[in-house]
C-alpha cells in the first residue's frame, strides 16, 4: 500500500477524480483548499489580492501496482496544461487499521 | 454553493430565470406609457372664486386676501401668488416638487372648508387641479358654414361634452362659437313715458315664464292633474306680454322693448389659417398622460364627426403628443445606435466573436429589466428613463468584460471551461461588486435631490442604479454559465479571421507599446507631468467663464404662441384687422408654418381656457405649429426672434409676447428672468417696472422684455352723493343695481327648447347706451316709486384702474419678465443686477429676481452640494475596496481632469452650463474614477507580487491599457449618438453628452499618465519613510 499526496490547481479536481474512479482508487481524502507554490517555476496559489488562486489536495491509499499507472496519467495531464500546477508525491504505508 | 458556482452547475436553471425576467420587462414594455417627462407638472393647485360685479381692488380685499391668509399655512407651499381680476380671484398654490397633489388638494379643501369671512355673494371657491401654465394638449379646428349660428350646440352637446368624459381629459373648452342669449332691448325714453322700468318687465317675464302644476283632482272614476303652461314655445311669444295699462289701453311687451333672439354680444372670434371658425381647445388634468389622451381624442374624432351636420368639419391645430411621440422615437434610435457602437467597440478588442455574444448579451438583459421597474412605479417612457438607458448601455459591459477576460486566462492556462468559469468568476468578483459599488455611490444620490431637478433626477438614479445592480448580477451568474458553455481553449484561428483581424490586433499591440514607452518616460520625470497638468487644469479653469449658463436646454417643439396686445379698449374689428394683417405677412415670410390660428375678442366665463389666459377685445393670441425641426433650416428661436423683429414695427401694438414652445416655460421653454417688484403702492411699482424695462431693453440678449401689470382700464364711474341718495331713500347698493341692469343687463328667466336652457336678458337697448348722457339718464326708483336720474344724484367720471392685481406670497408683485436669445442666463443677470444696484427704489418697494434664474440657482446648488455628497461616497466606496487612504486619494485627481473636460468641449461645442451637462459632469465622476481603479488594481497587484515601483507601474499600465481604453470608449461611444443626434428634442440632452464625451477624454487621456505618476511619487516617498523608521529601530 502506498501513499499518494496530489496538490492541484482547482481546476483538476474533476479530472483528477474520475481518473482515480477509472483506476479503481475508491478511497481518497480530499483537502478543498490549500495554499502553496511551486519549487521551481509554479506560481503561488495564495488565494489573496496578488495570487487569486487556490490549490485543492488529494490523498489516496492505493495498491502498489496502481502508483506507477496513476502517477503517468497524472504527469500527462500536468504536461498537458503546466501552467495550472500539478504535483504528485508517494510515500509508504506501514500500518492501517 | 456561491451564486456563480450554482449558476454554471445548473445553466438550464440559469438560462430560464433571465428569460422569464426579459418576458417580464417585454411585457411591461408593452404597457408602459409615452411622456416627455417623468411626472413633472403637478405641483400646482389652483383655486378660483368668482364674485359677480366687484373691481380687481374689491376682489383682492374681500376675497384674495382671506384666501391667501388661510391657504398659506398649507404645508410644503412654495409659492403662493393670485391675479385679482374683476369679478373673478385666481390663486395659484405652487408646491415644492415631489408632493402627492391629491393630498395637497385634500389639504386645500380643508383650509378652504374652514374660510367663514367671504362675502355672501361670493361663489364657492373651485379647486383646480392644473395650472395656468399647463398647454392644452389637443386643439381642434372647427370649420362651418350653414350651421354657424347654432354651432356652440352642436359642438357642445357633440365634441365638448364627449371629448369631457374621456379619462384624464381635464376641461373642453369652445372658443369662436358664440352662444345663443335672448335679448329684450329695451327703449328708456318709451319705459319712461309709460312708467315702467326695466326690473317690472323683467320680473313680469319671469312671472310669465313659468309652468306651474296645479294639483290634482277626481272627476268621476278618474284622477286629473292639474297644469299652467306658461312657458314659452317660441322667443317672439315674449312680445305679446302685457308690461301695463295707460289710460285704458294695454301696452304689450313689443310697444316698449323689441325681442332678438341671437348670440351674446361679447363673444370671442378664432381664425384658423385666415378662415373663421370655433376652436375646441382640451387640456388635460394634472399628472394625466398627454398621449394617451391625444390617442383617445384623436380614435374618436371620426365617430364624433359623423354625428356632427355634414358642413361642419373638424380639423386639428395642435397636437402636442406629436412631438413627444417624435422626441422618444429619436431617443430610442440613439440607443439603437449606442447598442451599435458598443456592439463595435466590444468586438474590435475581444477579437472572437462567442466572447463578443456573451458581453452583449448583457445589455438588452439589464436594459429590458429595467422597464419591469419603470411600470411597477407607474412611470413611463420619457426622456429621463430612455436617457438613463442611453448612459447605462456603455457601463453595463464592464463587469461582464472583466468576468470573461479572467476565464478566458483561466481557459489559455488549461482550466476546463466549468472550472475556468467558476475559479474565473470567483477571483473578480469582488473587484466586480466594487466597482459597481462606486456607480452606485455615484447614482443612488440622484435619487434623494429635491425640487424640481429631483423629480428629473430621482428617475435616472433609480434606474441606472437598478440597471447596473441587474448586469453586476448577470456578470456574476450568466456570463459564467455562457462562458462555461460557450468558450473554447482557441487553438487556431481561421486564415479569413487573421487576413481581417491581424491588422487590429497589431495595432492594438502597437498601441500598448507606445503607451509603456510613454509611461516608462512619465514615471521618470515626475515633476514634468505634475507641472503640466497643473498648469492644464489652471489653464481650462480659466476658460470656465466664457461659457454662458442657462437653466434647461431650448427644447425645439415647433410650436409658438404669441400673445398681442393693442391699447386697452380697442375694439374687437381692429384687433382682427391687425391680426389678420400680421397672419397673411407671416405666412409669407415663414412657410415653415404648418398651422396658424388666431382667436380674438373676450371670451365668455365659462370658457375656462379663455378665462385662465389673457383675453379681451384688445387682445389677440396666435397659436402657430412649424414643420418639423429637420424639415426647415431656420431653428424654432431664430424664428421667434424674427416675429420679435416683425412685432416691433407694429407701433399699434402696446405689447407682445412670442413663447417659444407654445407658452410651456420652465423647461424646454426659452430661458426668462423674471424681476419682481414687490410693493402696495401701483403707480411706484409702475414708475421702477417702466424703469427696469428701459435698462434691461439695453442689455445684450434680452429679445423681449414685458410687464405683467396690464394698462390701466379707462373706466366711467358713478359717484353717487351719499346726502342725495339718502334724501330719496336710495342706497348706493340698490343704486347700483339699476345701473348694472340697464347696461350689463339682467336675466329675467329662461328660455327652453330641446331641453337646452338659455339666458332671457333685459336691457337696454343697444343705441340707448353709447353716451354719458345715456347713463346720466338712467332713471333709478326708490321704495315709493318715485324716479329720480343718475345726473340728480351724482356725477359720471372718467377713471384708469388696473384690470387685474397680482400678488405673489401674499405682497402685490409687477413682473418685468426679460426673454433671452443670444445670450445666457448668467450673463444677462448679473448685468441686470448691476444696474438695479444703481437705480433709485423708493422705500417699501423691492425687487427680486425669479423666473428659471431662480430654478437655476436652485438646481445648481442642489446639484453642487450632490456632486460633493457624491465625491465622499466614492472616496469610501474606493476606501473601503483598496483599505487605503492613499489609492483613493490618487484616484480621486481624475475627477478635476473631468471638469476641464467638461469645460473645453462645451466652450468648443458651444453649448452652455446648463441642468444636463451638469448632470453629464455629475455622471464623470463614477465613471473617470473606474478608470483609475482598474490602473491602482492591477499596479498594487503587481507591487504585491514583488515587483519593483516603476515595473509594476508600467508593466500594470500596460496591461491594463485595454481594458480602460475599451470601457471607456463604450461609454464615449454610447454618448455618441446622443451628443451628434438631430432628432426632435435632441438638444435637450445634447449638452450631457457633449460634457461626457469631452470630461471622459481628457480625464481618460490624463488618468493614463498621471495617476501611474502619482502612484510612483507616494509609492516611493512610502518606501523611503519606510527605511528611515527601520533605520531608526535599527539604530
Amino acid at each position: 500500500m502506498k501513499s499518494i499526496l496530489i496538490t492541484f490547481d482547482q481546476a483538476y479536481y474533476e479530472r483528477i477524480i474520475s481518473t482515480l474512479e477509472k483506476q479503481g482508487c475508491r478511497g481518497f481524502t480530499y483537502l478543498e483548499q490549500v495554499q502553496g507554490r511551486g519549487s521551481k517555476t509554479g506560481e503561488p496559489h495564495y488565494g489573496s489580492h496578488a495570487w487569486p488562486s487556490m490549490c485543492s489536495a488529494i490523498i489516496s491509499v492505493v495498491e502498489d501496482d496502481k502508483v506507477q499507472k496513476i502517477l503517468d496519467i497524472l504527469h500527462a495531464m500536468d504536461k498537458q496544461t503546466e501552467q495550472l500546477g500539478l504535483r504528485a508525491f508517494v510515500w509508504n504505508i506501514e500500518q492501517t487499521i | 454553493m456561491s451564486l456563480y458556482e450554482g449558476a454554471v452547475k445548473r445553466p438550464i436553471m440559469t438560462s430560464l430565470c433571465f428569460v422569464a425576467v426579459v418576458i417580464m420587462g417585454l411585457f411591461s414594455l408593452s404597457k408602459l406609457p409615452i411622456d416627455l417627462y417623468p411626472d413633472i407638472e403637478s405641483n400646482t393647485i389652483m383655486v378660483m372664486t368668482s364674485y359677480p360685479g366687484a373691481s380687481a381692488s374689491d376682489i383682492e380685499n374681500n376675497i384674495t386676501r382671506p384666501l391667501e391668509n388661510v391657504l398659506n399655512s398649507v404645508s410644503d407651499l412654495k409659492h403662493i401668488t393670485s391675479k385679482s381680476y374683476e369679478n373673478i380671484s385666481v390663486i395659484t398654490l405652487e408646491f415644492e416638487f415631489g408632493n402627492d397633489i391629491d393630498v395637497k388638494t385634500n389639504d386645500v379643501r380643508d383650509k378652504l372648508d374652514m374660510i367663514t369671512t367671504l362675502p355672501d355673494d361670493a361663489n364657492t371657491p373651485i379647486i383646480f387641479k392644473f395650472s395656468t401654465d399647463m398647454i392644452p394638449v389637443v386643439m381642434l379646428s372647427v370649420k362651418a358654414k350653414e350651421s354657424l349660428p347654432a354651432l356652440y350646440k352642436i359642438l357642445d352637446e357633440n365634441v365638448a361634452n364627449p371629448l369631457a368624459r374621456v379619462k384624464g381629459v381635464g376641461t373642453v373648452s369652445i372658443s369662436g362659437a358664440p352662444k345663443r342669449e335672448i335679448h329684450v332691448y329695451v327703449d328708456p325714453v318709451k319705459l319712461e313715458a309709460y312708467g315702467l322700468s326695466v326690473e317690472t318687465i323683467s320680473s313680469l317675464i319671469g312671472a310669465e315664464n313659468k309652468n306651474v302644476p296645479g294639483g290634482n283632482f277626481d272627476i268621476g272614476t278618474q284622477s286629473y292633474s292639474l297644469r299652467v303652461e306658461g312657458e314659452f314655445k317660441d322667443a317672439h311669444e315674449m312680445e305679446k306680454i302685457v308690461v301695463g295699462t295707460r289710460n285704458g289701453a294695454i301696452i304689450h311687451l313689443s310697444d316698449v322693448a323689441r325681442i332678438d333672439d341671437s348670440v351674446e354680444e361679447r363673444a370671442q372670434e378664432a381664425y384658423t389659417n385666415g378662415t373663421q371658425g370655433a376652436m375646441v381647445i382640451i387640456q388635460k388634468q394634472s399628472g394625466a398622460n398627454s398621449v394617451e389622451i391625444s390617442e383617445k381624442v384623436m380614435k374618436a374624432l371620426p365617430r364624433l364627426q359623423k354625428s356632427l351636420p355634414s358642413d361642419v368639419e373638424l380639423g386639428i391645430i395642435v397636437d402636442t403628443s406629436d412631438n413627444i411621440r417624435n422626441t422618444i422615437k429619436s431617443l430610442a434610435d440613439t440607443i439603437r445606435d449606442a447598442m451599435i457602437f458598443v456592439s463595435l467597440v466590444v468586438f474590435i478588442f475581444l477579437g472572437r466573436w462567442r466572447a463578443t455574444v456573451i458581453v452583449l448579451i448583457t445589455i438588452p438583459l439589464s436594459l429590458v429589466a429595467s422597464f419591469i421597474y419603470l411600470l411597477g412605479t407607474g412611470s413611463s417612457l420619457n426622456i429621463i428613463s430612455l436617457s438613463s438607458l442611453s448612459i447605462a448601455i456603455g457601463m453595463v459591459v464592464d463587469d461582464a468584460i472583466v468576468v470573461l477576460e479572467n476565464v478566458t486566462t483561466h481557459i489559455e492556462r488549461g482550466s476546463e471551461p466549468k472550472q475556468a468559469a467558476i475559479h474565473g468568476t470567483n477571483e473578480v468578483a469582488v473587484s466586480v461588486i466594487a466597482s459597481t459599488l462606486t456607480l452606485i455611490a455615484v447614482f443612488f444620490p440622484l435619487t434623494l435631490v429635491t425640487g424640481m431637478t429631483g423629480v428629473l433626477f430621482k428617475e435616472l438614479g433609480w434606474m441606472v442604479c437598478i440597471i447596473m445592480i441587474i448586469s453586476t448580477t448577470c456578470a456574476l451568474s450568466l456570463t459564467p454559465m455562457l462562458c462555461s458553455q460557450l468558450l473554447r481553449l482557441q487553438r487556431k484561428q481561421s486564415k479569413l479571421f487573421l487576413t481581417l483581424y491581424g491588422p487590429v490586433e497589431k495595432a492594438l499591440d502597437k498601441f500598448d507599446l507606445f503607451y509603456a514607452k510613454v509611461l516608462d518616460w512619465a514615471v521618470r520625470h515626475r515633476m514634468t507631468i505634475i507641472a503640466g497638468c497643473v498648469l492644464f487644469f489652471a489653464g481650462s479653469m480659466m476658460l470656465a467663464k466664457h461659457i454662458g449658463s442657462e437653466f434647461f436646454p431650448t427644447a425645439d417643439n415647433s410650436r409658438i404662441k404669441v400673445t398681442l396686445e393693442l391699447p386697452i379698449g380697442t375694439r374687437t374689428e381692429i384687433s382682427r384687422d391687425l391680426a389678420k394683417e400680421i397672419h397673411d405677412k407671416w405666412r409669407v415670410k415663414y412657410p415653415e408654418l404648418l398651422v396658424a390660428n388666431f382667436s380674438v375678442g373676450q371670451a365668455s366665463s365659462d370658457n375656462i381656457f379663455a378665462s385662465m389666459s389673457d383675453n379681451g377685445t384688445h387682445i389677440v393670441n396666435f397659436n402657430m405649429r412649424l414643420c418639423n425641426p429637420s424639415d426647415r433650416k431656420r431653428t424654432l428661436s431664430e424664428i421667434c426672434d424674427s416675429m420679435r423683429a416683425d412685432l416691433n414695427k407694429y407701433p399699434e401694438l402696446k405689447k407682445f409676447q412670442v413663447m417659444l414652445g407654445g407658452g410651456n416655460t420652465g423647461m424646454g421653454g426659452q430661458s426668462s428672468v423674471d424681476f419682481e417688484i414687490y410693493g402696495y403702492n401701483f403707480d411706484e411699482t409702475d414708475k421702477a417696472a417702466q424703469e427696469l424695462k428701459a435698462l434691461l431693453l439695453n442689455i445684450e440678449g434680452c429679445s423681449e422684455v414685458r410687464i405683467s401689470r396690464s394698462d390701466y382700464r379707462p373706466e366711467y364711474q358713478v359717484d353717487f352723493d351719499r346726502e342725495k341718495l339718502a334724501l330719496h331713500g336710495l342706497t348706493t347698493a340698490g343704486a347700483a343695481s339699476y345701473l348694472r341692469n340697464r347696461i350689463n343687463g339682467s336675466t329675467a328667466s329662461y328660455y327652453r327648447e330641446d331641453g337646452d336652457e338659455y339666458d332671457i336678458k333685459v336691457m337696454y337697448d343697444p343705441e340707448r347706451r353709447q353716451s354719458i348722457e345715456d347713463i346720466e339718464n338712467i332713471l333709478i326708483y326708490n321704495a315709493m316709486g318715485q324716479a329720480v336720474r343718475v345726473k340728480e344724484l351724482g356725477k359720471v367720471v372718467e377713471r384708469h384702474s388696473p384690470p387685474s392685481i397680482q400678488r405673489k406670497d401674499r405682497e402685490r408683485v409687477n413682473t418685468v419678465t426679460a426673454v433671452l436669445s443670444g445670450s445666457d442666463l448668467g450673463t444677462v443677470v448679473a448685468k441686470a443686477q448691476e444696474e438695479i444696484d444703481k437705480m433709485d427704489i423708493p422705500s417699501g418697494v423691492s425687487i427680486n429676481i425669479s423666473g428659471s434664474y431662480e430654478d437655476q440657482q436652485e438646481s445648481f446648488h442642489d446639484l453642487g452640494t450632490l456632486a460633493l455628497l457624491i465625491i465622499i461616497l466614492v472616496f469610501i466606496v474606493m476606501a473601503a475596496q483598496f483599505e487605503s487612504l492613499t489609492y483613493p486619494f490618487i484616484i480621486m485627481f481624475s475627477i478635476p481632469f473631468a471638469l476641464s473636460g467638461i469645460i473645453i468641449a462645451l466652450l468648443v461645442s458651444g453649448q452652455t452650463l446648463n441642468v444636463m451637462s451638469m448632470l453629464g459632469g455629475i455622471l464623470l465622476i463614477g465613471i473617470v474614477v473606474k478608470n483609475g481603479i482598474v490602473l491602482i488594481d492591477y499596479i498594487s497587484l503587481n507591487r504585491e507580487r514583488g515587483m519593483g515601483v516603476i515595473s509594476s507601474v508600467v508593466s500594470g499600465g500596460k496591461s491594463r491599457l485595454r481594458p480602460v481604453v475599451m470601457t471607456t470608449l463604450t461609454t464615449i461611444l454610447g454618448m455618441m449618438p446622443m451628443a451628434i443626434g438631430t432628432g426632435e428634442g435632441a438638444e435637450m440632452w445634447r449638452p450631457m453628452g457633449i460634457s461626457v464625451i469631452g470630461g471622459l477624454t481628457v480625464s481618460t487621456i490624463l488618468t493614463l499618465v498621471l495617476v501611474p505618476v502619482l502612484y510612483c511619487s507616494f509609492a516611493s516617498t512610502g518606501i523611503v519613510r519606510g527605511r528611515k523608521k527601520l533605520a531608526k529601530k535599527n539604530a
